[in-house]
């Protein structure tokens, strides 16, 4: 049949083969992942081993870091090479949408947050604005909370709904990617709860690359789970076959938490 | 060992409690090291707030007199009269200013007439003085030589008048004739001049001839302007009956408090009452009310009618105009006159003055006058509006200047970009006062004086401008002294701005300009803004270059002129003190006023350090 004979879809973001340096130390070497479209995809690993740093490479923002480059191998979005002479910055961050650590609301209204991305893409009109303000809340599941007083400041709503906030942000500009970096470390279980659940629902309409320190996290909301050890990759599989029958032997040791 | 409560233990073995309890520490008085060392920090971090609270209370103890002091000296201007003088004085003040503009009409009529004559007659005198400049070395041995004693011999002043001759020659020689004489009064001018010696006291002929020109040429002048000289000369004259008897009566009333001041400075007045009979005192005043009120009338009379005697045209178009503003004026003035004349009756020398009466005077007096024959004014109007107007343009110049500054060091500047200008724009701060206060004198004032006569620059107001020390002249210095300050605190509130904003806006897809004036900029607002107003307290606290360059006018600022109004003078709150407490005598009211204007200064400099303080707690709140 031609539908089972047709090829695999491309995977969004593929990293080939790349070394990553900050001035002389090696942080990442050799890493190969291709991660596919609308599935969640979960980098863990000890604190330091480059899993930060990866997540990172993917939307070029180690770029400001002084003396930080990828020495070798190349990492491509949707078929595209990010470093590129011809790649635009601001189209790559268009593409790939960001949530860090840190909620990090602006000391804006709400609805000057997640309209943000959009204006600094030279939209103007009204009415594209409250639509996309709109359509972001809704998909981080603000809307309902928040519809009555989009015209706050946005430092006065709690740590996890600003959290949200800052996904309803990444993603007003509708993004292909979005990279969440621990997104969860700082809440309370509820609203890290509340954030999983929004990621399920997420990942219908992006594909999300999330870094966690946090195992169960990992397992309750990924597809695909890449173990870092010291900037090298150590295993890339499902999370299913990863956490129950992890080939290497490292990975193991990492799970059962029993790291020398 | 202390005696044990318990009755269990033995004496031999203290109690758990008592070992606890007991404290093992040496003391001294009470005072155990810890202790010591505690109140030793203590009292350091306290020291700078005993000292602040000395000097306010020092501050007050100075000028609190000022208030019983002060109103001890409008009573005594009431008692004596003096203030029954001014009530006609001060509207009459007014008829000097309608003299001064009928005598600019006047000349500018006369000049249609006598300029040619004139210029004439000084280019040519401007020639020989040229001559004489030029020849001044060799005139100079030559009048020695002639005024020795033993008089020089003779050869040797013919040689001194030879080599005088040539020089004055050559200098002649490269005269060129001014086009307004004609070619044979410019033929006798250098002939004349070139025989210029020191001993001729007479100038040439030719000057001679055109200054006696001139004078035919005025005297003419005068008589076709006929009808507007014997109106201003009229006009002048008005008032010269009721000056004999102001003055007559001012003198009175100056003796009289002269009695008082004698009384007092002599020590016996001390906490008792005035022994002076200001009710006989005062008689001869109130008794010729009549008479004041009868020429102030003939003067209101005489000055219409010499108005009304004055030509509707003057000799050109500016003149007409002047004239014309100057008979708008008039009527205002004379019902001024006659509405003092209407007051003179119901003035008593035995108001009192309230406290109230006092304040208003110091705080919403409109002159400032000290060192007077007559009598001192305390008004603090003219000092604050000329502080106030100064501090505020200097904060409006600096604020672009260190925001943006600050902004592009922080945001765009390269590592050794920042290392170079971060050093030199501090460096200002090192710059002394005095110094910038010589430029200002030395070189700002002249260049804004020649930008302001540029011809095409004229639309700007208050351009050309006279005064080279001006209100505009210390705003561009104090703008300079308030940058580092303002830069500083600027740059840090951009440093404060989180991290994480800038990388949220980056990975947005912001480019770097974006990101820095659509979050970074508005993060960092309520910083900035205590970044002015902490610049705005440099700047109204600075003595030394509004001392040195504001031009020191005491007289509120005429804001007729719209936004000109920087181009005039001023005094400030701190130059005056600078100025004038050091020549005041200890525990006058002078001294004790300007007391009053440190205080003053000291609570707007408190008010606009706590202001930003306040901005900056809101700041911090909002990044929390």
């Amino acid at each position: 049949m031609p539908a089972l004979q047709s090829p695999p879809p491309p995977p969004v973001v593929q990293v080939r083969e790349m070394d990553f340096c900050y001035g002389s130390s090696i942080a990442l070497e050799g890493i190969n992942l291709a991660v596919e479209r609308y599935r969640i995809t979960a980098l863990i690993g000890a604190s330091g081993c480059g899993k930060s740093t990866l997540l990172r490479c993917i939307n070029r923002m180690n770029d400001r870091v002084p003396g930080a480059r990828v020495t070798k191998g190349e990492i491509l979005v949707k078929g595209k090479n990010i470093h590129d002479d011809d790649v635009d910055l601001t189209q790559l961050r268009k593409q790939v949408g960001m949530v860090f650590q840190k909620s990090s609301p602006f000391p804006k209204t709400i609805y000057e947050n997640v309209a943000y991305g959009q204006r600094t893409h030279g939209v103007k009109s009204k009415d594209i604005l409250d639509d996309a303000v709109e359509r972001a809340l809704r998909h981080a599941a603000l809307w309902e909370e928040l519809k009555d007083r989009l015209d706050q400041n946005a430092l006065g709503l709690s740590g996890g709904q600003q959290q949200r906030l800052c996904i309803a942000r990444a993603i007003a500009t509708r993004p292909d990617v979005l990279l969440m970096d621990e997104p969860c470390s700082a809440l309370d279980p509820i609203a890290t709860l509340k954030i999983e659940e929004l990621m399920h629902q997420l990942a219908r309409e992006f594909t999300v690359i999330i870094v966690t320190h946090n195992m169960q996290q990992a397992v309750r909301v990924s597809d695909y789970t890449a173990f870092l050890h010291l900037g090298k990759l150590v295993e890339f599989a499902e999370t299913d076959a990863l956490f129950s029958n992890p080939r290497q032997k490292l990975t193991e040791s990492y799970l059962r938490g029993t790291f020398s | 060992m202390p005696a044990d409560l318990n009755n269990d233990s033995t004496p031999s073995r203290p109690t758990l409690g008592s070992l606890l309890l007991k404290s093992q520490r040496r003391t001294f008085l009470g005072v155990d090291k810890q202790k010591a060392i505690r109140f030793f920090f203590a009292s350091n971090s306290s020291a700078a707030v005993i000292v602040l609270v000395l000097i306010m209370l020092f501050l007050l103890r100075e000028g609190v007199d000022f208030l019983p002091t002060y109103r001890h000296e409008l009573e005594t201007y009431q008692h004596a009269g003096l203030e029954f003088c001014d009530l006609v004085e001060q509207p009459l003040a007014e008829h000097q200013q309608l003299c001064s503009k009928l005598r600019r009409v006047l000349s500018a009529s006369l000049n249609t007439i006598t300029y040619q004559a004139r210029s004439r007659r000084d280019a040519a005198y401007q020639q020989m003085r040229d001559v004489e400049e030029e020849t001044r070395l060799q005139r100079a041995v030559l009048t020695n030589a002639l005024a020795e004693v033993p008089p020089a011999a003779l050869e040797k002043l013919a040689q001194l008048r030879q080599e005088l001759l040539t020089a004055t020659q050559l200098a002649v020689s490269r005269l060129a004739v001014p086009p307004s004489l004609t070619p044979s009064e410019g033929w006798q001018l250098k002939r004349d001049l070139a025989l210029l010696s020191p001993e001729s006291a007479e100038p040439p002929l030719v000057l001679e001839l055109l200054s006696a020109a001139y004078i035919r040429v005025d005297t003419e002048a005068h008589a076709s302007f006929k009808p507007l000289v014997e109106a201003v000369e009229a006009f002048e004259a008005a008032p010269d009956e009721l000056h004999t008897l102001l003055n007559t009566l001012k003198k009175h009333a100056r003796e009289t408090k002269a009695l008082v001041t004698d009384f007092h400075s002599s020590g016996k007045g001390h906490g008792r009452k005035d022994p002076i009979d200001f009710a006989s005192r005062i008689t001869p005043l109130t008794s010729r009310i009549p008479e004041l009120s009868g020429r102030i009338e003939a003067y209101a009379q005489r000055a219409q009618t010499a108005a009304a005697s004055l030509p509707p045209q003057a000799g050109t178009p500016q003149a007409t105009k002047m004239l014309s503003e100057m008979r708008a004026m008039l009527p205002g003035h004379l019902t001024e006159m006659r509405a003092a004349a209407g007051k003179l009756p119901q003035w008593s020398y035995e108001k009192r003055v309230s406290y109230f009466k006092v304040v208003l005077a110091f705080f919403f007096g409109d002159a400032w006058i000290t060192n007077s024959s007559w009598q001192d004014f305390f008004g603090f109007i003219p000092l604050l509006v000329g502080s106030v107007l100064i501090a505020v343009l200097a904060v409006l110049i600096a604020t672009p200047l260190s925001i943006i500054a600050a902004i592009y060091t922080n945001q765009f500047a390269s590592v050794r970009e920042q290392d170079f200008i971060k050093p030199v724009i501090e460096f200002i701060q090192a710059i002394p006062s005095v110094v910038l206060g010589f430029i200002g004198i030395s070189v700002l004032g002249d260049v804004i004086k020649d930008v302001s006569h540029v011809s095409w620059l004229q639309w700007l107001p208050g351009f050309p401008i006279q005064e080279r020390l001006n209100m505009f002249n210390a705003a561009c210095l104090l703008a300079l002294m308030a940058v580092p300050t303002m830069f500083s605190l600027a740059e840090d509130a951009l440093n404060n701005v989180p991290r994480a904003y800038i990388d949220a806006s980056d990975a947005l897809g912001a480019t770097k300009l974006q990101t820095v004036f659509r979050v970074i900029v508005p993060s960092a607002r309520s910083g900035i803004s205590a970044a002015v107003l902490l610049g705005l307290g440099r700047v109204i606290g600075e003595t030394m270059v509004v001392l040195l360059v504001a031009g020191n006018r005491i007289a509120i600022p005429d804001f007729r002129s719209g936004l000109g109004v920087v181009f005039q003078p001023a005094h400030t709150l701190t130059g005056i003190i600078a100025q004038e407490l050091g020549e005041v005598s200890r525990g006058s009211a002078h001294w004790q006023a300007l007391f009053m204007v440190g205080i003053v200064l000291f609570v707007i400099s408190l008010l606009v350090n706590w202001c930003a303080r306040a901005f900056v707690r809101r700041f911090e709140l909002s990044k929390s």
